[in-house]
């Protein structure tokens, strides 16, 4: 899934998935070049105004969760720098506070969410759980840091860290909004999100896997025409037990 | 994992059983007792006179330790036992059954085996499942009877001495962790 | 045609839903996996584990000094029961006698934090009940301070370690003890504030009144503890059933309900375990005598008495003790918890059975779960 999603030459991109309902007229295109040619008149502009509207997503996995919710009460009130609206669904969000650790039951549901949010994404890595597995750093069931799963763009230390450090934090955030080219970082982001992907069931990396796969299949295919046979054989009663 | 330590001795005499040891023996369930925990009476029982026991202790009149604190494994060195810490809703009482089973008696590649008392305690269903998925000790009888703490198809038993947690993508950074 | 339609009853399949792991109502990270016949539940089947951080796994593998740092992160909205628990069971097979002045300490700061909790409790709550903004700031304005407070003698908002294998970690300075007197003066007129709002409310009485009735025959099957028993009509508070520490030198009133509670009387019932630690909180001022506050070197090195031990306190959320065995050398032997939230989480199954899906977050949210407590 990686390597479908990095940017190919040529733009605007539609991912596959979007391909069967989405297409591209010349206008777009035209629209898109007008629009990368504009941007650097256009992207100061519109920067100021991403930047002081990010809306976080309600995520929060534990401790720091709580003091997510501090924030946005009214001794800290996020609501100055334009932060408050917090989403409940990831669609309607621009930014996500890894509010907790992240553990391995748990990771799946974290890239389903990163990558359910539209472009552009932010990530604050909030709390020392999520930056290197903190003081859970060498449990079983602890993922040592979130940018093993989803980039990150800033790292807020702290178990749990204080309110005022999430508004810190929030500002670095609009800071690299505001000085930033949206069309260099959409280029930048897809090939960004070739992250390491994790196999649920397994917990082994997808990479890893896909290349097991391919070694078993290069095996497979060197034994001969025999071993071949019973291989799928082997799959035919794999899908007979499945049904 | 400290491979070293070693669980608190038990005295070598045998012990007079106490208050519920006396009730159990009433009622012609032998127990054991083993040394006080903190002044808790502490015994030990067979495996298979465990749910007439602990529904002798919960329903009779003069008894009633109708509340279960919690089930606990525990891997000791030679033993695995499954710990019930029972308590009243009533009165102030308190009561600790063990179930030990020994290591040699657990067949190569088997895991040790204590009857469930989750189809007549509620209480104990998710203990039970959390015992088995963290120590590795199989309630029989136990309704439904799957990992609860860590995902459905993981390996080990994480609470278990001997046991190597996996290294993979997501943890291998750290070279000064315990593993 | 028609009249054959009418005579035919019509057959409607079950619809299996999947609620959570990232559910804004959740309170953090539980799956549940509903399964519906039109509006109404008709089994829920509670998937955990999500945050389950290894607490009992590191328990057997960090020295006593450091993982009583650790163990606030149990329970993190009450850490200083999570905290006192462990210290108490320590103390227990040690043999410690705690100072006086350490005991009321605890107390008074335990109490604080109950309050802190229940007024989360609160807040989050008639969110989840969707009253979005606007309500939650008032119980957030007054836990602000009592967590200003805490911060001054913890030096942590919400991860405080303060309560010690030995006594407490640090003797407040004079005028702090008369800040806690001008909050609990002020405090009783915040609670009338919050009722106010909320008591009397219609839509609030709609949303709890009768919903969720748990039955003192289930609670008990189930081994519930906290308000969650007492308002099934059972007063199991171990603040008074097995007095610890000082509290049989105080006077509060334990709130129980002589019938079996729906969410509202166990909203009710934290409103008035609010004003009880308030008082509890006056009385501790008072009578705090002089002295020390700490009976046990605190040292990386230190060391547990062998044997075995469990002790519990009266948290928030019920009953929350520890097992631990310890062999007299450096690591625990074995580090059991039993949180109150883990075993209140179980009736959930039975409690939301046959209630449309829209009461499932005005029950849940009654139980007060807190998913690190669950999870460990």
């Amino acid at each position: 899934m990686s390597e479908g999603n990095l940017i190919k030459v040529g733009s605007p991109y539609v991912p596959d998935e979007l391909k069967d309902t989405v297409t591209l007229t010349s206008l777009d295109h035209a629209i898109d070049a007008l629009g990368e040619l504009l941007s650097p008149v256009i992207s100061p502009v519109a920067n100021l105004a991403r930047s002081n509207s990010v809306w976080p997503l309600t995520f929060g996995t534990s401790c720091c969760a709580i003091e997510m919710m501090c924030v946005g009460m009214s001794a800290f009130d996020i609501s100055r720098f334009g932060s408050e609206v917090f989403r409940a669904t990831p669609r309607q969000a621009d930014m996500i506070l890894t509010a907790g650790t992240i553990t391995r039951k748990m990771a799946p549901a974290l890239i389903t969410l990163y990558e359910q949010m539209p472009e552009p994404k932010y990530v604050i890595a909030m709390g020392a759980c999520t930056i290197t597995g903190g003081m859970f750093n060498d449990s079983y069931s602890v993922v040592q840091g979130v940018d093993r799963i989803i980039p990150v763009d800033v790292y807020l230390p702290g178990c749990p860290p204080r309110p005022e450090a999430i508004l810190d934090a929030l500002l670095k955030l609009q800071q690299k909004i505001r000085t930033e080219n949206y069309h260099e970082r959409k280029k930048r982001t897809y090939n960004q999100r070739a992250v390491r992907y994790v196999d649920y069931d397994t917990g082994k990396l997808v990479d890893d896997l896909v290349e097991e796969a391919r070694q078993e299949a290069d095996a497979v295919l060197a034994g001969g025409a025999t071993i071949a046979l019973k291989s799928e054989e082997k799959q035919a009663e794999a899908s007979e037990k499945k049904d | 994992m400290t491979h070293d330590a070693k669980p608190p001795a038990q005295p070598e005499a045998p012990l007079e059983p106490g208050q519920y040891g006396q009730f159990l023996k009433e009622h012609g369930i032998a127990t054991n007792r083993l040394a006080d925990s903190c002044g808790i009476e502490t015994i030990a029982i067979q495996a298979e006179h465990l749910p007439s026991a602990l529904k002798l202790l919960r329903n009779s009149q003069e008894v009633k330790l109708d509340l279960l604190i919690t089930v606990s494994g525990v891997d000791n060195n030679e033993t695995f036992d499954s710990v019930y810490h029972l308590w009243s809703y009533s009165h102030t009482n308190e009561l600790v059954i063990k179930v030990m089973i020994k290591k040699t008696d657990v067949p190569e590649g088997k895991l040790p085996m204590v009857p469930s008392i989750s189809n007549f305690w509620s209480a104990a269903n998710w203990h039970e499942r959390e015992t088995y998925d963290l120590v590795g000790i199989r309630y029989s009888g136990h309704p439904y009877l799957r990992r609860i703490l860590n995902p459905w198809d993981w390996e080990g038993h994480p609470l278990r001495r001997d046991y190597k947690q996996p290294v993979d993508g997501l943890n291998d950074k750290n070279p000064h962790s315990f593993r | 045609m028609a009249t054959e339609l009418q005579n035919v009853d019509l057959k409607t399949d079950e619809m299996i839903i999947n609620m959570g792991p990232q559910h804004p109502a959740t309170h953090g990270v539980l799956r549940l996996i509903l399964t519906l016949d039109g509006e109404m539940v008709r089994h829920v089947e509670p998937i955990l584990g999500h945050l389950h951080r290894a607490q009992e796994w590191q328990g057997q593998n960090r020295t006593w000094f450091q993982y009583q740092a650790l163990i606030d992160r149990v329970d993190y909205l009450s850490g200083m029961f999570t905290s006192w628990a462990m210290a108490r069971s320590c103390e227990q097979l040690d043999g410690i006698t705690v100072p006086r002045r350490a005991e009321y300490l605890r107390v008074l700061v335990s109490e604080m934090n109950r309050i802190t909790s229940h007024l989360l409790w609160l807040g989050t709550y008639l969110i989840d009940l969707g009253a979005m903004f606007g309500f939650p700031f008032y119980p957030f304005r007054e836990r602000e301070k009592l967590l200003d407070l805490l911060e001054e003698i913890a030096g942590q908002r919400m991860m405080f370690n303060y309560i010690r294998i030995g006594g407490v970690q640090r003797d407040p300075k004079a005028d702090w003890f008369q800040r806690v007197k001008k909050f609990t003066d002020e405090f009783p007129q915040r609670i009338d504030e919050y009722e106010a709002i909320v008591t009397e409310n219609p839509i609030f009485l709609k949303r709890t009144k009768g919903v969720g009735i748990l039955k003192q025959s289930v609670a008990k099957d189930y081994g519930v503890t906290g308000p969650c028993i007492r308002c099934s009509g059972i007063p199991l508070d171990l603040r008074r059933t097995k007095p610890y520490s000082v509290f049989p030198e105080l006077k509060f009133d334990v709130i129980t309900y002589d019938k079996e509670g729906d969410t509202w009387d166990r909203y009710m019932a934290r409103i008035l375990e609010m004003r009880q630690s308030n008082e509890i909180i006056k009385q501790c001022l008072d009578m705090i005598p002089e002295g020390e506050i700490m009976a046990k070197k605190q040292m990386a090195g230190m060391r547990i008495k062998a044997g075995e031990g469990f002790a519990a306190v009266e948290s928030p959320r019920g009953i929350l003790g520890c097992y631990v065995t310890s062999t007299g050398g450096e690591k625990p032997f074995r580090f059991r918890w039993r949180n109150p939230s883990f075993c209140n989480l179980s009736v959930l199954s039975e409690l939301l059975v046959d209630s449309p899906i829209a009461d499932i977050m005005a029950i849940f949210g009654s139980i007060d779960v807190i998913l690190p407590d669950v999870d460990r």
